[in-house]
């Protein structure tokens, strides 16, 4: 088979159909279809396409054959009725006779596939079955042929009957018409298939480019939304201020000693001024993070400095709640690069969460350790690369309510809340989590949550190191 | 269509589509028994080995004048060859459907006459539309005939509903039990005198072909091998424009 071209469209396939018997048929396969027809009957067949092309050639030369080929002129009037045979088309009736000077004859066949002629059968030479002697035309060919010697070559021709030659024929013909139609069906399934998968492809390349713009489009208004939510909140914050600031000066009696209520009241205003501050610097720092304006001062860093600092800040507020509060530092400390004072709101943050969701008498312990880098398929070279590659690993562990496996990925994202009756029990404003998560990414580190087993979430940080410095000795902090 | 001047044939396309297991390749089995052998070509399906349509079945009929002992040399009319495809109705073969609805000359929509199918039905014709828009092609440029299948089961749409339903149509409706030959034959040639006459009326094929525009239909009934006058088989039509564009042929 000839190989398709890519470009052959499955229309063209389908409704146009023309058929070249060379194009479906294996050429050595054919060749040998038409020698065991050779062997079985004895009578010589060839298979010619439309183009006029051998496809097929089962046919040994005839003795009588070579005897006349042996003269000048006998192998001129053989090659000139050679030619002519191959030359001649099968007529109208799809079916004439060709006579040999030699008293042969051969036939001539159109195949036809689908109604149209695609190729000739060229049957013989043999002799007609009414033939008993050579013609006199044979010796007219040629002084030198020998009537009496093409005599005696003449009975190992073959010799058959018209019919029994149709007979054979249309047997021929028919498998090769089985034939062709399977290499037909094979080629129409084939180029459909291609088709098929280039019609998809092409429409999923509609549908990526449409999901593209759409994408793209959603990614502009996304940014529009961060810009608005900056600028809104940079607008509330400014009166915002002026009423907490008032409401401080009025609790602090500069305006004239309160009455207790009143005074109750005002630290109310002045309280819930705060709340709102804090939501509204929350908000801020998460456009901020968004929209990639957040500049984060960096500088070295040293983690023991920041998680003392949290933990003493959040002792009181584990106190007052019946949580026990721990940091245990391992006895390898890095130093960091990064901005000090986000990490500190990192770690408050988290520390404050497990503080808020673990109910008394639990404990938050935050503890430290150096991690190798263990990213996958990086274990090459690893002796070499492990005592740069390793990272500070901070796990923030409660004994709390735990955080659900398939809700662990979605508690970053913003205003996500497991369950909005949470808000009403715990307070927060589903911020602070998304907040931690874009600057520990900020601080090209990592987080994630595992569980605290038996009972409560572990928050875990992973920061990269500047250089690994030894500490001594292990330090636990009440 | 294709017309080929070169090899004095003009090709004709006709599609049969519908929803799934609604007998499209029941329709052309049938279609390939009753008729005989010269003018119809081998039915080429392409199956799963669950008998569904993978990509298409196609059977090929070739019309000549004067019938196919008239081929002389000197013969220089065209060979009409109408080329039936089938589409697989399986919806995840959406894009083989578009494939084989390339081109196509006339649409015979095998509808499922059970009334727990009507959705799919609508859902397939509706996928139809979808499929000629995209190849910028409409419904209202085509010539379309509709057939109600599965006459012969239980639980279907009734004659009188479908019969006040292909009154208010533009599609003219046949009736058919495919799966015994019932109405088969009536929805081919219903859309073979639609699409003929669009056809004909366009390019002049009747003259190229060395007939007479009405006696197309009749030379084809018989090369075709059937009996009796292509008329009766018209006249089973239900409704629909089969008769507005042209007379039919006695």
């Amino acid at each position: 088979m000839t190989a398709q071209t890519p470009d052959v469209r499955a229309e063209d396939v389908l409704l146009d159909g023309r058929v070249r018997i060379e194009d479906l048929v294996d050429r050595d396969g054919l060749d040998e279809l038409c020698k065991s027809f050779h062997a079985l009957f004895g009578i010589p067949v060839r298979v010619y396409s439309s183009e006029g092309a051998l496809l097929a050639d089962a046919a040994g030369e005839q003795e009588l054959c070579a005897y006349v080929n042996t003269t000048p002129e006998g192998r001129k009037a053989c090659s000139s009725v050679v030619s002519a045979v191959r030359a001649r088309d099968a007529g109208d009736s799809g079916d004439l006779v060709h006579p040999c000077f030699t008293g042969a004859i051969y036939r001539i066949m159109a195949i036809e596939y689908d109604g149209r002629r695609v190729g000739r059968l060229i049957v013989g030479p043999f002799l007609p079955h009414t033939l008993s002697e050579p013609p006199a035309s044979l010796a007219g060919v040629d002084p030198g042929i020998s009537l009496e010697r093409a005599k005696a070559l003449l009975p190992k021709m073959p010799r058959a009957k018209a019919e029994t030659v149709t007979r054979i024929a249309a047997h021929l013909k028919a498998a090769l018409d089985l034939i062709l139609f399977s290499g037909h069906k094979a080629h129409v399934t084939s180029t459909m298939h291609l088709a098929s998968v280039r019609e998809s492809y092409r429409q999923l390349e509609e549908k990526t480019a449409r999901l593209q713009e759409a994408f793209d489009r959603l990614k502009e208004l996304d940014r529009l939304k961060s810009n608005f939510l900056a600028t809104v909140s940079h607008e509330l914050r400014t009166p915002l201020t002026s009423i907490i600031g008032y409401s401080e000066m009025l609790a602090e009696g500069m305006a004239g000693e309160l009455r207790p209520e009143q005074l109750e009241f005002v630290k109310t205003i002045h309280e819930k001024g705060g709340q709102l501050l804090s939501l509204i610097m929350g908000l801020l720092d998460l456009s901020k993070l968004e929209s990639g304006t957040m500049r984060l001062a960096m500088r070295a860093a040293r983690i023991e400095a920041v998680l003392g600092e949290v933990v003493s800040t959040l002792t009181p507020t584990a106190r007052r709640k019946g949580v026990e509060l721990e940091l245990r530092l391992g006895d390898t400390m890095a130093e960091l690069r990064g901005d000090p004072e986000r990490l500190r709101q990192v770690f408050l943050n988290l520390v404050e969460n497990a503080i808020k969701f673990t109910p008394a008498s639990g404990s938050v312990t935050l503890r430290t350790r150096m991690v190798a880098d263990d990213a996958e398929g990086e274990q090459e070279g690893l002796s070499l690369l492990a005592p740069t590659r390793s990272r500070l690993e901070v796990r923030v562990e409660d004994t709390g309510i735990g955080i659900p496996p398939r809700e662990r990925a979605r508690v970053f994202d913003p205003f996500y809340q497991i369950d909005s009756s949470s808000t009403r029990e715990y307070g927060g404003t589903g911020l602070g989590l998304s907040i931690v998560k874009r600057l520990v990414e900020g601080h090209s580190g990592t987080i994630r949550i595992e569980d605290n087993t038996p009972k409560g979430t572990t928050f875990v940080v992973t920061l990269p190191q500047a250089a690994a410095i030894a500490a001594e000795g292990q330090r636990d902090t009440g | 269509m294709q017309i080929n001047f070169g090899g004095r044939e003009i090709a004709i396309k006709l599609v049969y589509y519908g929803p799934a297991l609604s007998g499209k390749t029941t329709n052309l089995r049938s279609l390939h028994q009753m008729t005989t052998e010269g003018s119809r070509g081998r039915l080429m399906t392409l199956e799963t080995k669950d008998d569904r349509t993978l990509f298409f079945d196609m059977l090929p009929l070739t019309f000549r004048a004067g019938g196919s002992a008239e081929r002389a040399a000197g013969d220089r009319t065209m060979t009409l060859r109408v080329k039936i495809f089938t589409v697989p109705g399986q919806v995840l073969h959406a894009s083989t459907r578009r494939l084989v609805l390339q081109g196509a000359d006339g649409i015979a929509f095998i509808a499922d006459s059970q009334i727990s199918e009507t959705e799919h039905n609508a859902a397939s014709f509706l996928d139809l539309r979808q499929n000629l828009a995209d190849l910028n092609l409409s419904l209202k440029q085509l010539p379309v005939v509709i057939q109600f299948n599965k006459r012969d089961l239980d639980r279907i749409r009734s004659d009188e509903e479908i019969a006040a339903l292909a009154s208010r149509g533009r599609e003219p409706v046949f009736k058919a039990a495919a799966v015994n030959g019932a109405g088969v034959l009536e929805t081919f040639f219903g859309l073979l005198h639609l699409t003929w006459t669009k056809l004909d009326a366009e390019h002049k094929l009747a003259k190229m072909m060395g007939v007479e525009s009405s006696q197309l239909l009749p030379m084809a009934a018989r090369q075709l091998g059937l009996e009796g006058d292509v008329s009766t088989l018209l006249s089973a039509c239900v409704g629909g424009n089969l008769d507005r564009h042209s007379k039919v042929p006695a």
